[in-house]
């Protein structure tokens, strides 16, 4: 009997009239829990405080559907591909029809027949499939039958409704429905419910579970005070108001999200999208509600008058891997992201499970492969493939005041130099006459040409030099001009070379680049003394690439100024004198050997006595623009202050992290989706349209037709499974197990709920509520379910060992992440800063070995060593080994809930890991501060950990180690290097080592 | 209503995945999964009499070429340097081949070997003085034709990450021989882990508790954190410990959660683990002949390991693979369920003379060659190759054709094959299998036309092997019962090699 009873995984109530109903169910649960097998056992846990329902007529969803499910659909459901005899059993009007169900009469049913032969050719399920059904299946399957062979609809395919509150017998502290549902299901059961939790276990339970954290040890005063201690209700205000509860809550959500820092497969390099982590802790802390909370995530991009915000909460399906492998298809890929994105919504909001549906229909739940493939076409048009883009630049809440305020600043500073000041006018004037006595350029006179080859230079009215003669392909010229002497404070201060174009300045030789790879002055003074003059800024309007205005100073002949391509322009190079002149013969040699006939065909040397900053190498030189950005102070000083402005602007935004996001395609570039036969994106079939999944809820009809859109309809009121999903999966976090506790599946293959109408309550009561995270918790919590003891009583094992009924509060073991917080919190080494790019912590050296990436693992040092464990980079194909080992994932694919696990590997870890030695270092020294004898440091130390007080045979305990640890620690400097301490007792650490690797203290109590 | 089940078999039972059972003393405590004698498929319907109390499994990762290892095949060779015929490239899809390929015939000569004449190319010299004891398979084809999806496929059943491994599988069925020690033990080498990471022995929707635990032997802890820290002698050690868990036990007396004392035994477990994994991770305890018998060197540390590009490093005297073959054996002799080694460094797409099939294939199998003999030989010297599995090969394998993408003309350290998932060798030695050969490839080697083997015949068979019903054993998750063979009912076990 109990052998057949394990063949059932999913059947509900096996056959078990010979034996009082909870004997048999606790024989089976301890069967089935030495096996591993909870679905079982929690089968098992149903029956008790259900009455035996022998007699009772069975019903299609508790009774039937397990067996056809398991046994049938396979070949006989939804699936045409897969059907065998054109027969199916999921619908009632096909069974009948075929004959295989007569209502009322299993005698004459076709598959009574068929289940009860004797024939291996005949008997159904085929002996190869491995199933057989046992004798009490094929009894409900008759009962069934003749009852008339009634179908339901699925119940989580129904929506949920609040139904009257259960009665049960008075129990103090009662504080809403959830009690009265829980402690109806805890009496049918002849349990008692077990007493309050004491104070000291309430707000630890409470400050782990609201903020993944222990109390603070303020707030431990104010709640533990006993004269006028701060009441629950105000507790659980604080913990909601804590910043630490968005960082606590969002880890839930990044493992649905499969978030990693990094993008999968072979090279799994790097990926930038920790500020979408943020933006979750974000919206957990200001509690986005739910249905926002959707909208963004799934269609932000989509939504009018979008927010640089809500654009990078659409990271949340960025956070699928790409392939980086060489020779992989992209196409490929990015089918398998999309098919990714698809799945992982319909699980995280509806909790179905796709696996099946993309190669054939599904085999149990009502959707088919066209079902699958039409909703997989709203995602089949975002513009990644494969690849990191679309980015979106995501400022922090931080950067974008900054940016705020020096785009600001610009503006401000833009305006004011756009602006002319007070006295401008005058004082342009007034320069403009200075002008006239004192130009800005002063054309040169040629007096003498001496060319290598027979060049010969005419200068014209506006004094520019003609050349003319046959060109030559080299040549080096030597000009002279005469500077009339000017007076000491009058001096020239620079020099100036112009190039024309022959549609400007006429002449024979046609248009050509310049190429002078040197140049050189020299001035003869009055006093006949000759010397030769150094240059200095040389700027130009233009310079070929590779080709500056510089090269033409330094002294080399392999690179000058030219002018490629815009030698058709006019261009100009201005260069100061290092010391100014005061006139004489100036002598300008012009090295122009490049070849191929690179002469300046069309020129004009100029000279100037004005201040350096006025003269611009511009073609030609713009009064005002020279007098506003070089003459007169006011507008020197605005112009300096919008370009620091700018520069600001510039430099800050390359601060700002770029995030990838969902952008659709426009459009016009819309990809054509079609099914995948069996999956494979190689063999495409038929054409299909856009659209939700049927029989769940009404696409509304105000929604566009596209992402967005299915954000609205996913929170439908009428969507039958959103809420429940959601609702459980805060459940779940709190008491260790969903109401339904395959939190992944709500669809027929998953577990009923445990207790169906409190998740109804729950669900309906979330969406009254206005989807508030907050406020949904808050009611759990302040549930007197919430609030009870977890102590084990010897009735409560034996009657409800998983405790599925809730006769007493949760206690279990704490995440991974938060078996390091807290190990940090109580040592005070934890480090409290919200958000930022993710940190590397200690981790053993020689764990990164990824092929082909060059990327390394750097120990953090200073604060980022101390960060919250959701901060903690997770590299896909090689995560966090002390993460994993306490059950973590690794962001590969959307997790939606972890299994808790109790291994040596964690112990190894609590015990030796550096980073929960350095925690026992800091912990020793908090508690040799806290007291002055031995026996009051370990005291403290129990409240820092524990928040509550030891008892006396747990101090004397510790006691006893500190003085049997004298011989091993007296000195104890190794120790206390290896925890990276000093000036604190050895043996101490020793105790605070053991502190934190407490069963009670990796628990939540 | 009376009870018959007292309460101490009660909280033995209500852990989920492991076995408790409470006040006798420490040394008779708990033990889990991970180490329990026992797994979970203890149960007539999923367990099947077993032919091999364990496995080793050697996977080359990148995949060797099984035209230059062990397909001797004249008529590709007539066909080298010539254009593919247009029939093998329609509606095919190439890792890197583009366009039509030359032909590349088989790079080393072959001879028989054995009784059985089984054709081996000169590579492997020594593994040919064990051919007898193989089974080996040529006509197994995979679905996949990238590293990392392909090694997914075939060591979790699945192409995508996120499933379970098949040393997961068989630790969560049958646990371990060995309770100080893992059930399921990685180990790898060629400087790099396989393609698809840490994955490859993740436990998937498996309690974490059975993921492969990889033992290190580049220097750090065999097992991360394994040691005691700096300062904390074992006595101290020993003095903590018995603190904590009279701590443990007195909470235990007022919680009364059975959770506890699973966690004192967990402990307790550590502790021993502290000795035990040191001691088995020793292969400097061999004796002398053992060692060079394998080629081994203890306390090596391949520059490889840590070198930003090993290929750069490959001489053929690195003896990591040699080193954690006979750590496999010794693992194995001490109870360990599921050995997996990895080596990287099997990608020869003659991309340049650090992977090609000319220069590097030659290196790769001196590494392997010598090592792999003497695992087989030593474990049948012991007596153990009778209860032993061991697998060979690659996650699929390389094209008749040459890669045309790096060049098209043979030059000398740059003759590669690209990736071939239509057919390729394997091999499996040891308890419950047939010595000799399967399957059979046409004339090139680019499909199997005989006896052809998926990838889940193989898994099928692997499972079949160490006694685990292939079709009954399974997880619920996702709304499914959960296979490693996959869903549906195509993986078979492949009669015709067992004995």
């Amino acid at each position: 009997m109990l052998h057949s009873f394990k063949r059932q995984r999913y059947c509900l109530l096996p056959d078990f009239s010979q034996f009082p109903a909870k004997v048999i169910a606790l024989a089976v649960s301890c069967l089935a829990l030495a096996a591993g097998d909870f679905t079982t056992a929690l089968v098992a846990q149903e029956i008790v405080g259900q009455q035996n329902h022998e007699g009772r007529t069975p019903s299609y969803n508790r009774d039937v559907r397990p067996i056809l499910s398991e046994n049938c659909f396979s070949c006989h459901g939804l699936d045409s591909e897969a059907r065998e005899a054109n027969l199916r059993l999921d619908e009632r009007s096909s069974a009948i029809q075929s004959g295989a169900m007569v209502p009322g009469k299993p005698n004459e049913s076709e598959l009574v027949a068929r289940i009860t032969s004797e024939d291996a050719d005949a008997v159904m399920p085929p002996p190869e499939t491995g199933h057989q059904l046992s004798a009490s299946q094929i009894s409900t399957l008759k009962s069934w039958i003749a009852s008339g062979a009634a179908y339901e609809k699925h119940w989580s395919f129904l929506a949920p409704e609040k139904s009257p509150l259960p009665s049960h017998s008075k129990v103090e502290g009662v504080a809403n429905p959830i009690d009265s549902f829980i402690l109806a299901r805890v009496e049918q059961a002849d349990l008692t419910p077990a007493p309050l939790a004491d104070r000291a276990t309430i707000l630890r339970r409470l400050a782990l579970d609201l903020t993944g954290l222990p109390p603070t040890p303020e707030l431990a005063k104010s709640f533990l005070d006993e004269e006028k201690p701060i009441s629950y209700e105000t507790l659980v205000n604080r913990l909601l108001d804590s910043d630490r509860y968005g960082e606590h809550w969002a880890r839930m959500w990044l493992d649905l999200a499969r978030y990693a820092d990094t993008k999968g497969y072979e090279k799994d390099r790097h990926r930038n999208i920790w500020r979408y982590r943020d933006w979750v802790i974000d919206a957990f802390n200001r509690d986005l509600p739910f249905d926002q909370f959707t909208i963004e995530q799934l269609g932000g991009d989509l939504l009018p008058n979008r927010t640089d915000d809500q654009i990078l909460a659409t990271a949340f399906h960025r956070n699928t891997m790409t392939n980086d492998e060489g020779g992989t298809d992209n196409e490929e890929f990015r089918i398998a992201a999309v098919k990714d994105r698809v799945d992982t919504t319909l699980q995280v909001w509806m909790g179905l499970t796709m696996g099946c549906a993309k190669c054939h229909s599904h085999k149990y739940d009502p959707i088919t492969i066209q079902d699958y493939y039409s909703f997989f076409a709203y995602f089949n048009q975002t513009r990644d493939a494969d690849n990191e883009a679309p980015f979106h630049p995501t400022p922090t809440a931080t950067q974008a005041a900054k940016l705020k305020e020096l785009t600001s600043q610009l503006d401000q500073a833009t305006r004011l130099a756009n602006q002319r000041p007070d006295g401008f006018s005058e004082e342009f004037e007034q320069w403009k006459n200075t002008l006239k006595q004192r130009p800005l350029w002063q054309p040169l006179n040629l007096k003498d040409f001496k060319s290598e080859n027979g060049v010969v230079l005419n200068q014209d009215k506006e004094h520019r030099l003609i050349a003319s003669g046959d060109r030559p392909e080299k040549d080096t010229w030597q000009i002279t001009f005469d500077l009339p002497v000017v007076s000491k404070d009058d001096r020239y201060t620079s020099f100036r070379i112009d190039h024309f174009p022959k549609s400007v300045a006429g002449g024979d030789w046609e248009d050509k680049n310049v190429a002078i790879r040197e140049l050189t002055l020299e001035l003869e003074t009055p006093d006949g003394e000759s010397k030769k003059l150094t240059l200095k800024n040389p700027r130009a309007s233009f310079s070929q690439h590779r080709w500056n205005v510089a090269f033409a100073l330094d002294g080399k002949t392999d690179a000058g100024w030219a002018l490629s391509p815009h030698f058709g322009k006019r261009q100009t190079a201005v260069f100061d004198f290092e010391a100014p002149i005061s006139g004489g013969t100036l002598k300008v040699t012009l090295e122009q050997k490049y070849g191929e006939g690179l002469l300046l065909a069309r020129s004009r040397f100029s000279i100037s006595r004005n201040p350096v900053s006025w003269l611009r190498a511009e073609v030609e030189p713009d009064q005002e623009d020279t007098f506003v950005k070089a003459v007169f102070p006011e507008t020197i000083k605005r112009l300096k202050a919008k370009q620091t402005a700018q520069d600001q602007l510039q430099n800050f935004k390359k601060q700002i992290p770029s995030t990838p996001v969902m952008f659709d395609l426009d459009s016009k570039q819309h990809r054509t989706t079609r099914i995948h036969n069996r999956g494979n994106f190689l063999d495409q079939g038929a054409e299909v349209k856009a659209s939700v999944l049927t029989g769940f809820a009404e696409f509304p009809s105000s929604a566009p037709s596209n992402r967005l859109g299915v954000a609205h309809w996913l929170m439908q009121p009428d969507n039958p499974l959103t809420a429940r999903v959601a609702v459980n999966r805060i459940w779940a976090r709190l008491f260790g197990t969903g109401l339904v506790e395959t939190e992944e599946d709500f669809g027929t293959q998953g577990m009923p709920p445990s207790h169906p109408a409190l998740l109804d309550w729950l669900a309906v009561d979330f969406r009254e509520q206005g989807w508030s995270f907050k406020q949904l918790l808050r009611t759990i919590v302040m549930s007197r379910t919430y609030r009870q003891s977890s102590v084990v009583t010897e009735e409560s094992l034996r009657l409800d060992p998983r405790n599925r009924l809730l006769s007493r509060g949760p206690r279990f073991r704490l995440s991974a992440e938060m078996v390091r917080d807290q190990a940090l919190a109580v040592s005070g080494l934890l480090v409290h800063k919200i958000g930022g790019p993710s940190v590397m912590p200690p981790q053993p050296p020689g764990i990164w070995k990824s092929t082909y990436s060059g990327e390394k693992w750097k120990n953090a040092a200073g604060d980022d060593r101390y960060r919250r464990g959701l901060y903690t980079y997770l590299k896909r194909t090689s995560p966090y080994p002390s993460m994993t080992t306490f059950d973590a994932g690794s962001g590969e694919v959307c997790q939606i809930r972890r299994i808790r696990t109790n291994t040596p590997l964690q112990a190894l870890i609590t015990l030796n890991d550096v980073v929960y030695l350095e925690a026992a270092g800091r912990l020793a020294q908090r508690m040799e501060a806290a007291g002055s004898d031995l026996n009051s440091r370990i005291a403290a130390g129990f409240r820092m950990v524990l928040v509550r007080d030891a008892d006396e045979s747990e101090v004397a305990r510790l006691n006893r180690l500190y003085h049997s640890l004298e011989e091993e620690l007296s000195e104890g400097t190794e120790l206390l290097e290896s925890a990276q301490i000093t000036n604190v007792d050895p043996r101490l650490v020793a105790i605070a080592n053991v502190l934190l690797n407490l069963d009670e203290t990796l628990m939540k109590p | 209503m009376n009870l018959s089940l007292p309460l101490q078999q009660l909280r033995a039972i209500t852990r989920r995945h492991f076995f408790g059972q409470t006040g006798l003393g420490l040394g008779s405590l708990a033990l889990n999964a991970l180490l329990a004698k026992d797994g979970h498929a203890n149960n007539e319907s999923y367990r099947l009499p077993s032919k091999v109390k364990s496995v080793i499994y050697l996977h080359m990762a990148g995949s060797p070429s099984q035209l230059d290892l062990f397909e001797n095949k004249p008529a590709l060779a007539k066909l080298h340097d010539t254009e593919c015929p247009q029939e093998y490239l329609e509606g095919k899809r190439f890792a890197f081949i583009k366009g039509t390929p030359k032909m590349l015939g088989p790079q080393f000569s072959y001879s028989q070997h054995g009784e059985s004449g089984q054709w081996v190319s000169e590579l492997l010299p020594n593994l040919c003085r064990q051919i007898d004891d193989l089974c080996i398979i040529r006509s197994i084809s995979t679905e996949q034709f990238n590293h990392s999806p392909a090694q997914l496929l075939m060591q979790t059943g699945n192409p995508l990450l996120g499933n379970p491994a098949m040393g997961s599988w068989v630790t969560y069925g049958l646990g371990s021989e060995n309770e100080n020690l893992p059930g399921f033990v990685v180990l790898s080498s060629g400087g790099k882990t396989p393609s698809a990471g840490k994955s490859l022995w993740g436990s998937g929707f498996l309690p974490t508790v059975y993921q492969g635990v990889q033992c290190r032997t580049d220097g750090g802890d065999p097992i991360l954190y394994l040691s005691d820290p700096k300062g904390i002698s074992r006595s101290a050690r020993r003095k903590t410990l018995d603190a904590l868990n009279d701590l443990n036990r007195y909470q235990h007396q007022h919680i009364g959660d059975p959770e506890t004392m699973t966690r004192i035994a967990q402990y307790e477990l550590a502790y021993r683990m502290q000795t035990s994994v040191p001691e088995v991770m020793d292969i400097s305890r061999e004796s002398q002949s053992t060692m060079e018998l394998y080629g081994a060197k203890p306390g090596f540390i391949s520059k490889a390991e840590s070198a930003a590009d090993p290929r750069t490093l490959y001489k053929g005297d690195d003896p990591t693979f040699a080193n954690n073959c006979l750590l496999a054996r010794r693992l194995v002799e001490n109870g360990v369920r599921f050995v997996q080694l990895y080596d990287w460094g099997w990608d020869h797409h003659g991309s340049s003379p650090g992977e090609s099939i000319d220069e590097t294939l030659p290196i790769k199998c001196r590494q392997i060659d010598q090592a792999i003999a003497a695992l087989l030989a030593d474990l049948k010297q012991r007596g153990m190759l009778d209860e032993t599995l061991v697998v060979w090969g690659g996650e699929f394998g390389r094209t008749p054709m040459m890669q045309n993408n790096v060049n098209k003309k043979l030059v000398k350290g740059f003759i590669g094959r690209d990736h071939h998932p239509h057919a390729f060798t394997m091999w499996m030695a040891g308890g419950g299998i047939k010595p000799g050969m399967h399957g059979q490839t046409d004339d090139i080697g680019y499909y199997p036309v005989e006896d052809p083997v998926s990838v889940r015949d193989l898994q099928a068979t692997i499972l079949h092997q160490i006694g685990l019903d292939p079709y009954q054993f399974s997880f619920p998750y996702q709304g499914l019962n959960q296979r490693l063979i996959g869903p549906t009912q195509k993986g078979r076990v492949i009669k015709d090699i067992l004995s």
